[in-house]
């Protein structure tokens, strides 16, 4: 009887923990993390009689969590590439965003400038056309400002990003380290698995993985090692190591990534992928910096180019024309850990050769080398640095100066920081180069029918550009210059002195005498500003192959396909995420109607259960029964 | 991986997560419709994107070069109103000399003409230093601030230069808005365009006529002389005394000699002589000067008389130079403004093709768009009334 009433008592106790578990996992169904439990039931070792093996009831064996591994795993995994490119879809969305409007944007700012030097060419003299080319000029440069600190805002706004993703990151990993503490502590005093906490440790190495890809790994003792990076520990047991922000060895500007190992620092920026961090550090490196470099790079060749024609003009009073915008000068930063104390300096001297790339100089101790940053691909210089024969590489000259010490290093960008130093230099309306510098005439008393050209410049910078020739016939094939020398003519020949070319067609008479000269008055010309309408049309960028306009085309162009991608992976990768983190759940979330029918089940068990204690009261009633006196 | 289960949270946050996709679609293509662009940002369709930026920087193009079509065409109709009036101008110098050329003219009728004559060069001068609306010369080449005409101690002088100002009026395409003084009012040709004839020793009664040119490329350029080696044979001989052509004389006859012909009439004495020389180039107001000092001899006498005849004759022959060469001026201010018409026609035509192509790329289109929306609408209604049944049930409803 005792048996009976005993293995009743089983019954109940074991259904009461089921019953109890249930309530559990109704509580926790929307509990992040959690994992559905369910009490492990066994019979009870039977006792053996004669006849055979009467069993005992039953006992509650554990408790355990349904938890499929591999599924929390990829779970994880997927989640944390979404992260990645989730961030980075948004942040290129603002870039896109920002360089779409096609109504306000550089393609329109430029064709503005250059309408408004068209206005200047239909009427030279007129002050507020000029003045309407300089606004647009101006605004031209605004323009490429506003995008540029725009961009350097995104650039803050990344830091101030890894700072919060390294301190969520550590404090997360903290969180890690002391579940880890406790998970060994429970499972070495009952052997048993301490559900409720590995299900926030999971939830917190998922909440980990979201902000970078880690690597766990199970140990023994139930605590999990987690590796970040290349195999840098983040959290070893039950202790953690702080992930940190430093500044870039090149700029107090940037933050980069590190892991605070003892007293150092290990920079981590190149290795760590994955999750929000990964997709912040990748975006800067893949998006930002190269459109924020393409970005000067247009801007270089908009001034070069702009600037070197309009020097081959001449300004309303005469004289020759300026350069009209100012670039701002090449990035040059020391690597902070230099112990030498050599310098260098690099300015533009070709943008068409110039490069959308950041460059790493390093001295040897004996030898100045170049290579790309991005690459690490060396770059081959010519020259030998000095000040008089600098090294020329990309479109920059370097000059070198001071005493390096072997494998100091120097920055050098030299195309990020072009727009942010653009300068309109001219201010006053008349010194906007219209004219050219020189006009031709034929003399008055011309005899035969040779034609001379309007002309045009070579060489602004020749001082003689300006003093008058006059070029005489000896006779209907020759020459003379300035009365000097004879030379062979053919109808259509160019005639280049002093900086300039000139063409004389048809047939001269003798005596016949053209004349160039300075265009002293000649304000009414607008030669000069039809060449500067016509700069932004022709091949300046790339080694000459690229206009301004096709190179801010390609420049949107490429934004947009970047961003279109990335969104493109994004949402593939969501549909990934979504599927592995349906199949985990489907193993370990809570469904309540399940629950209600277990519920009900162990309900009725133990209400069966209740009945086998009444039965054996009964039973020993009618046994007290059948023997009372 | 199908499942045989799901957790409640999980069919919540699903159907959550759907109605969000759809709230977020639906608020694209309210976004679309709301600005009538289909392409908002270069992301929604980088290709479309450059071509967009493309068309719309060639617009920008095509409507400056409207503005500088109508710069040119402006000073163009103005370069056209002057040649237009120093025509009438010149037409009215060329009657009051054809008047002062008259046998009854006296010399006191002549001296009035030389002073209206006076007055009319000098509205001429006025007229070539007219300015445009932005008060620049026309007529004066590059150095629009500079008066290009003015009256010195030796006639009038030209004081511009010989620049031609262009505009832009396609992308390869410029015209002249102008011509320079010394091209409009300085370099008119003289003589016959080619050749100057001249009266040289002249004893005899022989007259000789400006001459024509037969064949152009038979013309050597030089000086010639026309010789009466006696009354009846003439010879020509060039610079270096060679003789070039030679002949009997016929009064009224022709006297041809490379590519060109002369013709004397009257009875022109052994050893008379004409001089053919190249043409140079005279101004307008120097013709004119020319003109008033031939009519201010003041002298009635008959060989005075017949010197003035002569005279005149040479001055209307180049008055009629001047006018020819204003009419091809007007000619070629004709042609350009013609130039411009077929810019400006081709231009409108581009324009046209650009925005119907822009319209494509970047236009919504409104059918498609509202149709989108209804069935987003439709799908987003869907769904929420799926998530309202859903969320009601349950196994507890019925324990």
């Amino acid at each position: 009887m005792a048996d009976l009433l005993s293995t009743g008592v089983s019954g109940l106790r074991a259904f009461q923990r089921a019953l109890e578990t249930t309530s559990h996992n109704i509580a926790n169904a929307a509990t992040p993390g959690f994992s559905r439990q369910r009490v492990e039931l066994a019979a009870s070792s039977p006792q053996t009689f004669g006849s055979g093996f009467i069993g005992t009831g039953v006992d509650v064996s554990g408790v355990t969590r349904y938890y499929d591994q591999l599924l929390a795993t990829q779970s994880r995994t997927a989640a944390s590439s979404f992260s990645r490119l989730d961030i980075y879809a948004g942040k290129s969305q603002v870039l896109s965003d920002l360089f779409g409007d096609s109504s306000t944007g550089l393609n329109a700012s430029l064709q503005k400038f250059t309408n408004a030097i068209q206005g200047v060419a239909n009427s030279p003299t007129s002050t507020s056309a000029r003045q309407v080319m300089l606004s647009e000029a101006e605004g031209l440069k605004q323009r490429l400002q506003t995008y540029d600190a725009r961009l350097g805002e995104l650039d803050s706004e990344i830091n101030s990003r890894l700072t919060a993703e390294a301190a969520t990151i550590t404090s997360t990993a903290q969180g890690i380290a002391r579940l880890n503490g406790q998970i060994v502590v429970a499972q070495n005093s009952t052997g048993q698995a301490p559900n409720d906490l590995l299900d926030e440790r999971d939830r917190l190495l998922g909440e980990l993985a979201t902000h970078v890809n880690v690597d766990a790994t199970r140990q023994d003792d139930g605590s999990i090692n987690v590796f970040v990076g290349s195999g840098q520990a983040l959290v070893l047991g039950s202790n953690a190591t702080a992930l940190v922000t430093k500044r870039d060895p090149y700029s107090a500007e940037r933050l980069t990534i590190g892991l605070q190992s003892g007293s150092t620092t290990v920079d981590l920026s190149a290795t760590l992928g994955g999750g929000s961090l990964g997709g912040t550090l990748d975006f800067r490196r893949e998006m930002l910096d190269p459109v924020r470099n393409q970005l000067g790079q247009i801007a270089a060749g908009l001034v070069s180019a702009v600037n070197a024609q309009h020097r081959e003009g001449v300004d309303l009073s005469g004289n020759m024309g300026t350069d009209l915008f100012a670039l701002g000068a090449v990035g040059v930063s020391p690597n902070i850990h230099n112990s030498g104390s050599g310098s260098i300096s690099v300015t533009h001297v070709d943008a068409g050769a110039l490069t959308a790339l950041d460059y790493e100089m390093t001295y040897s101790g004996s030898a100045w080398s170049l290579r790309r940053t991005d690459t690490g691909a060396a770059v081959a210089m010519t020259g030998t640095g000095t000040s008089g024969d600098p090294f020329l590489a990309d479109g920059v000259a370097i000059v070198v100066g001071g005493a390096a010490a072997a494998g100091d290093r120097f920055q050098i960008k030299p195309t990020s920081t072009a727009v942010a130093g653009m300068k309109v230099l001219i201010t006053d309306p008349a010194r906007v180069a219209v004219g050219a510098p020189i006009r031709t005439a034929a003399a008055t008393g011309n005899l035969g029918n040779a034609q001379i050209s309007e002309g045009e410049v070579l060489d602004a910078a020749n001082p003689q550009l300006r003093s008058g020739v006059t070029l005489q016939f000896i006779d209907a094939t020759h020459y003379s210059i300035n009365g000097a020398g004879s030379y062979a003519y053919a109808s259509g020949d160019n005639i280049d002195v002093n900086g300039w070319r000139v063409t004389l067609s048809g047939v001269p008479a003798a005596g016949d005498s053209f004349s160039v000269a300075s265009n002293t008055g000649g304000v009414g010309d607008n030669r000069n500003a039809l060449a500067l309408a016509t700069v932004l049309g022709k091949g300046v960028l790339t080694g000459g192959t690229e206009s301004l306009n096709g190179a801010v085309t390609r420049f949107v162009g490429a934004i947009g396909v970047s961003t279109s991608q990335s969104t493109a992976s994004r949402d593939a990768q969501q549909i990934i995420s979504d599927s592995t983190a349906a199949a985990a759940d489907s193993v370990s979330g809570v469904n309540l109607d399940e629950e209600a029918a277990n519920m009900l089940r162990f309900q009725q068990a133990y209400q069966a259960a209740a009945q086998t204690i009444r039965i054996t009261q009964e039973i020993f009633q009618s046994l007290l029964d059948a023997t009372r006196r | 991986m199908s499942t045989n289960r799901i957790s409640t949270s999980a069919m919540h946050s699903t159907v959550m997560a759907q109605m969000m996709a759809r709230q977020t679609a639906l608020a694209k293509t309210q976004s679309q419709v709301a600005s009538g662009k289909r392409v908002q940002s270069p992301s929604d369709d980088p290709i479309a994107t450059t071509q967009i930026l493309d068309l719309e920087r060639s617009r920008a193009q095509l409507e400056q070069y409207g503005k500088n079509s109508d710069a040119a065409t402006a000073r163009l109709n103005m370069g056209e109103q002057a040649m237009a009036d120093a025509t009438n101008l010149l037409q009215r110098v060329r009657d009051l000399t054809l008047q002062a050329n008259s046998g009854v003219v006296d010399a006191a009728s002549r001296a009035s003409i030389a002073t209206e004559l006076k007055a009319r060069s000098q509205e001429l001068q006025d007229l070539a230093n007219r300015r445009d609306a932005n008060g620049e010369y026309l007529f004066s080449g590059f150095s629009t601030q500079t008066q290009p005409f003015s009256r010195g101690t030796t006639g009038v002088s030209y004081a511009g230069d010989q620049g031609v100002r262009s505009l832009q009026i396609g992308t390869d395409q410029r015209v002249a808005d102008s011509f320079s003084g010394q091209e409009a009012f300085m370099g008119i040709a003289q003589g016959n365009g080619t050749f100057v004839v001249a009266a040289g020793v002249h004893s005899g009664t022989g007259s000789i006529d400006t001459g024509q040119v037969t064949n152009a490329a038979a013309w050597v350029r030089g000086n010639y002389t026309v010789q009466f080696t006696s009354a009846n044979t003439w010879q020509v001989v060039d610079s270096a005394s060679a003789v070039v052509a030679s002949g009997a004389y016929t009064s009224g006859g022709a006297i041809a000699f490379n590519g060109v012909q002369v013709s004397v009439s009257g009875a022109p004495a052994t050893g008379d002589t004409f001089t053919v020389a190249p043409a140079a180039t005279e101004s307008v107001f120097t013709t004119i000067d020319n003109l008033i000092t031939s009519l201010g001899s003041g002298v009635d006498d008959p060989g005075s008389r017949s010197q003035l005849n002569t005279n005149l004759n040479g001055s209307l022959a180049q008055l009629d130079q001047a006018l020819d060469h204003f009419i091809n001026l007007r000619a070629g201010i004709g042609a350009r403004l013609s130039t411009i018409d077929n810019a400006t026609a081709s231009r409108q035509q581009l324009d046209d093709a650009l925005s119907g192509s822009l319209s494509q790329l970047q236009d919504l289109d409104y059918a498609d768009a509202v149709s989108r929306m209804n069935q987003q609408l439709v799908g987003l209604q869907a769904a929420q009334a799926a998530y309202a049944r859903i969320a009601q049930l349950s196994l507890f409803n019925y324990l």
